[in-house]
């Protein structure tokens, strides 16, 4: 009787402990772009962006603005994020959330949007306004914009991943409507760029940079560049000589908007009639050097997409 | 003669064992995954027990869909400490009354600059649900040296404060999911005279606020002898549809998420004075789907009457 008891006993526990684990039935589930991002350590600022950009709970989802429910997503990895000085979710303060959302929004097209689809010159369009992103090859390198595709076709439930080096900037806005941003506090709260601003609209070059028609590529150096080069404040930009002003603006300016992955030249001749020496394309980035300084400026946020150019921003001013 | 002295200590015996096996459940909160509120004792007509337990609980892993991530997102990290009115009262020698009243803090770890960019906060605390059970027992067979002992309970948990569970990303650390759930428990319980027991039981969770039903196991092997219980248990929730964080469906609404676990755990209790005596316990999750990895320990001073 007793060992009748034991033995239904373990009989019973048994078939309970069976029915106490939980089985993970969806080990081979296939993850959301939103979970990629949450899992992978490489995407932990990306992560964070989405979380404060608004954009989490829709990369969770279907695309209900595709028919095949699909997102692409160009994804910056924490590297990408680093070279913008964000190095974690705190430093994610210094932008403005709406810029952050439209920035993400940039990075994300509909559908699945494959490597094999990567065409050299052509574009994409992005869920930003519609604005494009063009690829472009260099070596063996893809590129799109100005970032380097580091990983490609990662599967995701709802669509596709590409990891890239740099993340994407977009103004869907001309180079004076885009700077007067950056000055604003729109783009990162703390204003950068008001000398820039200040002296584009003294030297009444502010009707040629907002030409939608126009195509440049701007160097656009940072009010601590406009300081050392002399400038103690912005109303001594405001008080400089319009055409002294113009033609330094002018050394900053190149005739084709080009991001630095397309910049294979090392030199270029400027709008006010100068030259531009570059270093060679590393990592993304070049120096930039004219014939007035001794020592060439570096990109501090390079491939800004204007919709009239391509803004990188420079430490320093590039005297004629 | 030595049958009869046998037979006597055998009645000793058991009397000790009643005395410590009816007082041991007092670890009981509420958290996502609580120990059940009912095991395989009864208290006896006029008789019960109040515990009191300080509980905490950690986590920095989540299990998601389809693969657990380092990192509690927002947050890094997870602390939930709770303190646990607990008491149970034998309303006749076949009905129980339970009751629970949680007290708990959430802390995450986010440093001050993310708290400052999404407007969130760090700590989420305040009285949870309120747990009451009626617990009967139809049916008790004695074996002469073991017994079999069968419980129904039927439980109502429903918010106690107005805490939120609606807050977003941050209520990844809220202290509930604001349901009121309604639980039908069935629990067995086989002892034997030598101390040993076990106890397998199920219960049913039907949920309101989108929080999805659930179907609760647990199996529970001990040994109490006069100066000392102790138990083991393997525990499980199996939920009932429900969303997966970060998959197609979730909309940022936790209480609707879809959670499953399964955790192991263990209690101690001695009696150390007259109707005195200190319990504690520990229990670590080692499987889950959208819960926090969380590991555990509480300590609970356990007064019977």
């Amino acid at each position: 009787m007793k060992n009748l008891n034991i033995k239904s006993a373990l009989l019973a526990f048994t078939l309970l402990a069976t029915l106490v684990s939980c089985n993970n039935d969806y080990a081979d589930q296939k993850p959301t772009i939103a979970n990629i991002a949450v899992t992978n350590p490489a995407f932990s600022t990306l992560e964070a962006a989405a979380i404060q950009g608004g954009v989490a709970v829709v990369l969770s989802n279907k695309n209900a603005g595709d028919a095949s429910g699909n997102f692409t997503v160009f994804a910056p990895t924490n590297d990408a994020f680093a070279r913008l000085g964000l190095v974690d979710a705190g430093s994610l303060g210094a932008l403005n959330n709406t810029f952050l959302t439209n920035t993400l929004l940039y990075h994300v097209s509909n559908g699945n949007l494959l490597s094999s689809q990567f065409m050299a010159g052509g574009t994409t369009g992005s869920a930003l306004q519609g604005l494009t992103r063009r690829f472009i090859t260099r070596g063996s390198d893809v590129y799109i914009n100005g970032s380097k595709i580091v990983i490609t076709n990662v599967s995701a439930s709802n669509g596709t991943v590409h990891a890239i080096d740099k993340v994407m900037l977009a103004t869907g806005a001309n180079i004076v409507a885009s700077a007067q941003a950056v000055a604003g506090g729109g783009v990162f709260k703390k204003p950068e760029l008001t000398f820039l601003v200040a002296a584009v609209v003294r030297s009444g070059l502010a009707p040629t940079l907002s030409d939608p028609n126009a195509n440049f590529t701007i160097y656009a150096p940072t009010d601590a560049a406009f300081i050392a080069a002399g400038f103690p404040n912005v109303a001594a930009v405001s008080a400089a000589s319009p055409a002294t002003l113009q033609a330094v603006l002018l050394n900053h300016a190149v005739g084709t908007g080009k991001f630095t992955s397309e910049q294979t030249a090392l030199t270029a001749m400027t709008a006010g009639g100068g030259t531009l020496t570059y270093s060679a394309f590393t990592n993304g980035t070049f120096t930039v050097k004219s014939n007035g300084i001794t020592t060439p400026a570096n990109m501090v946020i390079p491939d800004i997409h204007c919709t009239n150019g391509i803004v990188h921003i420079i430490d320093k001013v590039l005297l004629p | 003669m030595i049958e009869s002295i046998t037979k006597q200590l055998n009645i000793m015996i058991k009397k000790q064992l009643l005395f410590i096996l009816a007082v041991t459940t007092f670890g009981y909160v509420n958290t996502a995954h609580s120990q059940s509120p009912i095991n395989g004792f009864m208290q006896g007509k006029g008789k019960g027990n109040v515990s009191l337990s300080y509980s905490s609980e950690k986590y920095d892993q989540v299990y998601l869909v389809p693969m657990e991530t380092d990192g509690v997102p927002v947050f890094n990290e997870v602390q939930i400490n709770s303190k646990n009115l607990f008491a149970t009262y034998g309303v006749s020698d076949k009905l129980d009354l339970v009751l629970s009243v949680p007290y708990i803090e959430s802390e995450g770890n986010a440093s001050q600059e993310v708290l400052n960019n999404l407007n969130f906060s760090n700590t989420r605390k305040g009285f949870q649900d309120v747990s009451f059970y009626l617990k009967y027992n139809p049916y008790y067979h004695n074996f002469g040296k073991s017994s079999l002992r069968l419980i129904t309970a039927f439980g109502l948990k429903t918010p106690l404060s107005d805490y939120r569970a609606d807050e977003g990303l941050q209520s990844i650390i809220a202290i509930g999911n604001r349901s009121t759930t309604v639980s039908g428990v069935g629990v067995a319980m086989f002892k034997m005279d030598n101390g040993v027991f076990a106890s397998g039981q199920f219960g049913v969770n039907l949920a309101s606020n989108d929080v999805p039903n659930s179907l609760t196991s647990e199996l529970k092997v001990g040994y109490a002898a006069s100066k000392i219980y102790g138990d083991a248990y393997i525990a499980g929730q199996k939920s009932n549809g429900g969303v997966d964080i970060l998959a197609e469906g979730f909309q940022g609404f936790f209480p609707a998420t879809r959670v499953d676990y399964t955790k192991v755990g263990v209690n101690l209790y001695a009696p150390i004075y007259k109707a005195i005596g200190i319990a504690g316990g520990a229990s670590t999750i080692i499987e889950g789907r959208n819960i926090g990895k969380a590991t555990g320990y509480y300590g609970a001073v356990v007064v019977k009457f």
